[in-house]
């Protein structure tokens, strides 16, 4: 049974409280970190091998690495606390339970990038979390841990929370830069990149809340011990938020590289109802789905890469076989259709053609060739937006589609659906 | 450089060179539609994607520089087939409604999708609508927001370069539109910016609308009328009647942009005011006559003053073409043997000499772009923004993509103080107080190395109580602006003509820029006139005490002002005025309406029938700007061409021909058939324009050049400077100032139907602090009352302007500014009473 390391306190009375951080050993990790080199630290993280939690996976330590040594430049830490990627709800538990977990693995990525002012970008939806981590910030700032002069130096730094006001492309790094500075968020042309141009025009690292949350028991454990966990190229301890039709729903931390087959059916109890499985979504809404004969899979960055989906937030969505896949890449579709920044033409026009012609396939009203019309559009789309966005919308469409081919044949020629029954659909 | 292959083609380029200029470079054509070269990148429509070898995702070209060794292709049938769907794609939700679109035949749009697109789309369902009708959402602009593709062009130059930023996106997604935010008329430059750089029929011009299809239209490259920015213009007429005006993206130093008066102020040309036929007094009317009979009556007129042995005085608008001007001065000076001459009324005859020595405008032009290529540029004596509203655009554009300290001098708040460093606000008249407040400090720091400063004993007078006395700015303002143009090696100083309307001790600024020369700094003139011609009627000599070629003379010419003094007293047999109306100018109307009263002999010539044309003994129909060939000087020495786009109106004739009509009657040599012949002329007399071919003359036009090495005298004090500060006046405690409206120039844009439209009644501006203390909003009523003359007016807030300072614009005929002004007392004092509470 593995020890859970980032959730291992969520379940102490009021563990969002600074003294019952402190009585499990909180803090330590920086006052650690503090007496180090910012060099050593970077190096450290580098070589746990800890890579991006947000979905991207890019390595955390190289990632630092780029921003400008220059003491007389202000630099930022964003902390990107967006979690907008429907079925995901990992980064919740971090900011509603333990807190100070994340402030103490951006106080030392601060102190090791050179930052004296950092930002969490929360969703707005997320009102109970803002409020812990600003309740969080103040205890912290009182014993002394955050704000001037932290513990045994000279560094001082300030946390702010930013709360979103309710837009999946602010989880885009920088979308999210521009949302905080207070325009229209829309993401920025890269190069040049936040580590040298980011937020106020300042050299930026932007990292999601689980990465930072890894940070302090990296710093504790050491970078060997981090590394040890799962594969070698995807190290680490993982939160999968596993939702849909199983029998134990809920979040679970386990090394990366489990299986997704020991995920679905040892931790998440197996398929409600005594069911089988039709469809899972590996890792967010963006992902495209795997089906029962790709179970076997290994979670982590490379092997879901390697299959044509991806890890992203982490967030298993499971299907059973009596889930209709056309309404269901619809509904997905759908979010993607409202949340399109609207920017890049292939995201704002494309999206916009396919949710027209996906409502109509769904509803009995699809004509004959809307199939190979969505696939046509998806290829228009894919690899030629603005930001991945418009990415994740196609490749998950893509999947469904070819993976389930024939529900979507059969939605156009019998005018109903294959898994239920039901005719046209009253919208 | 970096040697790159396009399509094969190998291309050595400057480093950074974006792809989409390389590929046009190596003639292969990447269509665009969100890209604006002179707008911030935005990469958003994905039709410039091109692919690079080796890359997996195909690149934007218009963001991505190439780099040595790259290999690019744009016709790659990926790269074609991406360029197809994504055309494809901004078609799905576009109306399609060409047959109906303003837009049709120069739409870009449609011709990429000509060019690259695909021919049918299988789209068929319900398109995207925001709106079933056309709606106006500005006195010029007309919106369908159906027809957006969303490249934000208009946002952009709103923000970027126009610096009003009025439009914006609401909502996102597909229902990203592209608006005001408040989708109500909007209150801005009303530049029509935004429409000239829609690509498609989404923001059209509503003054344009339904009047013709681009290819009915007959049209010339020319030069705006309105102020001395000297933008490029094209003029389009359809069956002679001007319908349009636009400009060119890569012509003139306005590359496309323009303002309100400059788009929308054509339509004085087809006015029905226009004056047609010549006129003679006969008693007290002025009946219709043959030009023949018209030019023996000023013949007439003329030899009879000359035999009289009384006065006569020209008064040439600077609005009139280089042709003119120098044939005007030529009549006055080589046939009727006088130097009383002046172009316009308005200025101090005496500060103007003194102005053109300090700027040296001898020297030869100066580029804008030149003249911003300066870490410092001190702006002053100009309302800015509303006087040259492009030169504005340009100055906002240009700092905006570098490091460039902007002192923005000026009693009143200019839309360029936010791209300011400091913005500096003092009493009207003081500018050159302002230069020797930042004199004095600079010559205290630097006593040793400017101990031979010419006129530095003016210096010692100068405490820093008494600038900031004179003034009334902080003296922190004042140190702040040194310590700017000290810590500069390269300084621009940008001087407005108000400058020349009080004498306003501009002499220190020839003493600060000598001190900044021997301190090593790079100093750049530059300066800033309100009419279109104004340098142009200096180089060519219409000014008592300035020959063509900026040859100064102490002579005993008269100026506008002492034309006017001796004419009142009954001294001048003959005035002859060409486009210039100084009832309407000249800072005393009832001096001047005096005058003119005492004036033997009259002659007016203009194209409408103006204050001065009705007291007229002859009456003569000038052209506009758009019936006759000629040459514009801007502000900057840039010689352009007014090109002929049809025949004068009635039996107008081009001002040139008029004057060479008079010239011939009295002097037969006096005999010119063609605007060129007369260049030719100037060409001759004058070094500055002797390199200058009238043919060749393209959309850049052509500097004028000085002589290399130029010695400009020094240490020269003809003038005392007066340090004496104005005495309050407690029962009239705001100060009177003048100028253009960003709306309008002179009189003529009143004749304009759409800048008629968009402000036809006088305003009165003034500070917000002034406005709350007297109780009034903008909107409401005023009486301003002056010692001779009271005027009610709708006030208007200038948050930024300065205290006590009240502005009235120069360009109402029914509140004639001038009327207010008494002859010799500079800016007048007034009083602002709230309509209704007067007491």
């Amino acid at each position: 049974m593995f020890e859970p390391v980032l959730l291992k306190n969520i379940n102490t009375p009021d563990s969002f409280k600074i003294d019952s951080y402190l009585k499990n050993g909180g803090y330590r990790s920086l006052k650690k970190a503090l007496e180090m080199s910012p060099d050593s630290i970077i190096q450290m993280v580098k070589d746990s091998g800890l890579r991006g939690r947000g979905g991207a996976g890019f390595p955390t330590g190289l990632k630092w690495s780029f921003i400008p040594k220059d003491p007389t430049i202000p630099k930022y830490l964003c902390c990107n606390a967006d979690e907008g990627e429907p079925g995901t709800f990992k980064d919740r538990a971090i900011i509603e339970k333990d807190p100070h977990q994340l402030l103490e693995g951006m106080a030392i990525a601060c102190y090791a990038i050179g930052a004296a002012n950092a930002y969490i970008y929360i969703r707005g939806e997320f009102a109970l979390g803002g409020d812990r981590l600003e309740d969080a910030i103040r205890e912290a700032v009182s014993k002394g841990y955050l704000g001037k002069n932290m513990p045994g130096s000279n560094f001082s730094l300030n946390i702010y929370v930013h709360r979103g006001a309710g837009a999946y492309i602010c989880g885009e790094e920088t979308a999210l830069l521009e949302s905080i500075e207070g325009r229209r968020a829309l993401p920025r042309i890269k190069p040049p990149f936040p580590a040298q141009v980011g937020l106020f025009g300042k050299p930026t690292v932007i990292n999601n809340v689980e990465t930072l949350a890894c940070v302090p028991h990296i710093i504790e454990r050491g970078a060997a011990w981090f590394a040890s966990i799962g594969p070698a190229k995807s190290p680490g301890p993982k939160l999968f938020g596993v939702s849909g039709h199983v029998n134990k729903p809920g979040l679970y931390e386990l090394p990366m590289g489990t299986p997704l087959r020991e995920i679905v059916y040892n931790h998440a109890g197996g398929i409600k109802n005594g069911r089988s499985l039709k469809a899972v979504i590996p890792g967010g809404v963006s992902a495209p789905m795997l089906t029962e004969k790709d179970l076997d899979i290994t979670m982590d960055f490379e092997s879901l890469a390697a299959k044509g989906s991806m890890l992203g937030s982490g967030a298993v969505i499971v299907m059973d076989d009596n889930t209709c896949i056309v309404k269901s890449a619809l509904i997905i579709h759908e979010f993607f259709h409202h949340e399109s920044c609207g920017k890049c033409t292939p995201c704002r026009e494309g999206l916009d053609w396919i949710v027209k012609v996906m409502r109509r396939v769904e509803g009995g009203e699809g004509k004959e060739g809307d199939v190979d019309l969505l696939l046509k559009l998806c290829g228009d789309v894919f690899g030629r937006t603005f930001c991945p966005l418009g990415d994740g919308a196609v490749m998950a469409l893509r999947a469904a589609i070819n993976n389930f081919r024939s529900e979507f044949e059969y939605h156009v020629s019998n005018k109903r659906c294959m898994v239920n029954g039901r005719g046209k659909v009253n919208r | 450089m970096a040697t790159v292959k396009i399509n094969g083609k190998e291309i050595t380029i400057d480093d950074g060179t974006l792809i989409l200029d390389a590929a046009k470079t190596a003639g292969f054509d990447i269509p665009t539609m969100c890209f604006h070269a002179r707008l911030s990148k935005l990469a958003s429509c994905r039709v410039c994607l091109v692919e690079i070898v080796g890359q997996k995702k195909l690149q934007p070209s218009c963001v991505t520089p190439v780099m040595h060794g790259m290999e690019v292709l744009t016709e790659s049938p990926v790269v074609k087939s991406a360029r197809s769907s994504m055309i494809e794609l901004l078609l799905a939700n576009h109306p399609l409604d060409c047959p109906v679109c303003d837009k049709g035949g120069e739409c870009e749009l449609q011709d990429i999708t000509f060019k690259f697109g695909p021919r049918q789309s299988p789209f068929g369902d319900k398109k995207r609508r925001f709106n079933e009708e056309d709606y106006i959402l500005s006195p010029v602009i007309v919106q369908n927001a159906n027809r957006c593709i969303q490249c934000k062009r208009c946002v952009r130059i709103c923000a970027e370069t126009v610096g009003v930023g009025v439009l914006g996106s609401i909502e996102r997604g597909a229902k990203t539109g592209e608006t005001s935010f408040v989708r109500e008329y909007l209150d801005c430059d009303h530049c029509g910016n935004c429409i000239e750089v829609c690509p498609v029929g989404s923001l059209m011009s509503r003054s344009y609308r339904y009047k013709s299809r681009p290819w009915d239209l007959k049209g010339v490259d020319t030069v705006c009328v309105y102020c001395g920015t000297g933008c490029q213009l094209t003029v389009q007429a359809r069956k002679d009647e001007v319908v349009r005006v636009i400009s060119k993206p890569e012509e003139g130093i306005n590359n496309e942009t323009l303002c309100a008066r400059g788009r929308y102020g054509y339509s004085f040309i087809n006015s029905i005011d226009r004056l047609l036929v010549p006129m003679v007094r006969m008693g007290n009317t002025l009946e219709p006559t043959t030009w023949e009979d018209a030019v023996r009556a000023v013949r007439n007129g003329l030899s009879e003053a000359i035999n009289k042995g009384k006065k006569i005085g020209g008064i040439a608008s600077s609005r009139l073409s280089n042709e003119e001007l120098y044939l005007f001065q030529k009549l006055m000076r080589g046939v009727l043997k006088t130097n009383n001459i002046d172009s316009g009324s308005r200025w101090d005859t005496a500060a103007v000499k003194t102005y053109a020595e300090i700027m040296e405008l001898s020297k030869g032009g100066l580029s804008i772009y030149d003249a911003l290529n300066t870490d410092t540029l001190l702006i002053l004596g100009f309302g800015i923004s509303d006087e040259n509203p492009v030169t504005d655009y340009i100055i906002r554009r240009i700092s905006g993509n570098k490091k460039m300290n902007i002192i923005m001098a000026s009693p009143r708040g200019m839309k360029l103080d936010n791209s300011a460093v400091l913005s500096i606000r003092h009493n009207p008249g003081t500018e050159g107080v302002i230069i020797g407040g930042i004199l004095k400090l600079i010559y205290d720091k630097n006593i040793n190395s400017l101990k031979n400063l010419g006129g530095k004993d003016y210096l010692k007078d100068l405490s820093k109580e008494k600038v900031s006395d004179i003034t009334k700015t902080a003296w922190q303002d004042i140190e702040a602006a040194s310590g700017y143009i000290m810590a500069s090696n390269t300084i621009t100083v940008a001087v407005g003509s108000d400058v020349l309307r009080v004498p306003s001790r501009i002499e220190f600024l020839r003493m600060l820029i000598e001190a900044l020369r021997i301190l090593g700094k790079d100093v750049k003139l530059f300066p800033l006139f309100d009419r279109s011609n104004q340098r142009g009627a200096l180089e060519m000599g219409v000014h008592p005490d300035i020959l063509p070629g900026y040859n100064f003379i102490d002579g005993d010419g008269l100026g506008a002002d002492g034309i006017i003094d001796a004419a009142s007293r009954g001294e001048v047999g003959a005035l002859y005025l060409a486009g210039e109306d100084i009832l309407s100018d000249f800072p005393d109307g009832v001096f001047a309406r005096e005058a003119l009263r005492q004036t033997k002999f009259l002659v007016v010539q203009d194209i409408f029938m103006t204050e001065s044309a009705k007291m007229a003994n002859v009456v003569l129909p000038g052209v506009t700007f758009v019936e006759k060939d000629g040459t514009f000087t801007n502000q900057e020495g840039r010689v352009q061409r007014l090109r002929r786009l049809f025949e004068p109106h009635g039996d107008a004739k081009a001002d040139w021909e008029i004057m060479s009509a008079i010239g011939e009657s009295i002097d037969p040599s006096f005999n010119y058939r063609s605007a060129s012949e007369i260049f030719d002329e100037i060409k001759k007399s004058l070094p500055l324009y002797s390199g200058i071919i009238f043919e060749n003359l393209d959309g850049n036009g052509a500097l004028v050049k000085g002589p290399v090495s130029s010695s400009q005298s020094s240490g020269k004090w003809a003038v005392s400077i007066n340090l004496k500060r104005e005495s309050a006046d407690p029962e009239y405690p705001f100060t009177l100032i003048t100028g253009n409206h960003l709306y309008h120039s002179g009189r003529l844009s009143l004749k304009a139907d759409t800048l008629y439209e968009i402000l036809h009644e006088a305003i009165v501006e003034m500070c917000g602090e002034d406005a709350r203390k007297l109780g009034v909003s903008k909107g409401d009523k005023v009486k301003v009352k002056g010692k001779r003359h009271e005027a009610a007016l709708t006030v208007r807030v200038n948050e930024g302007s300065m205290k006590g300072v009240v502005f009235i614009p120069e360009n109402f005929t029914d509140v004639p500014v001038n009327m207010f002004f008494t002859k010799g007392e500079g800016y007048p004092k007034v009083k602002v009473i709230p309509l209704g509470r007067e007491s």
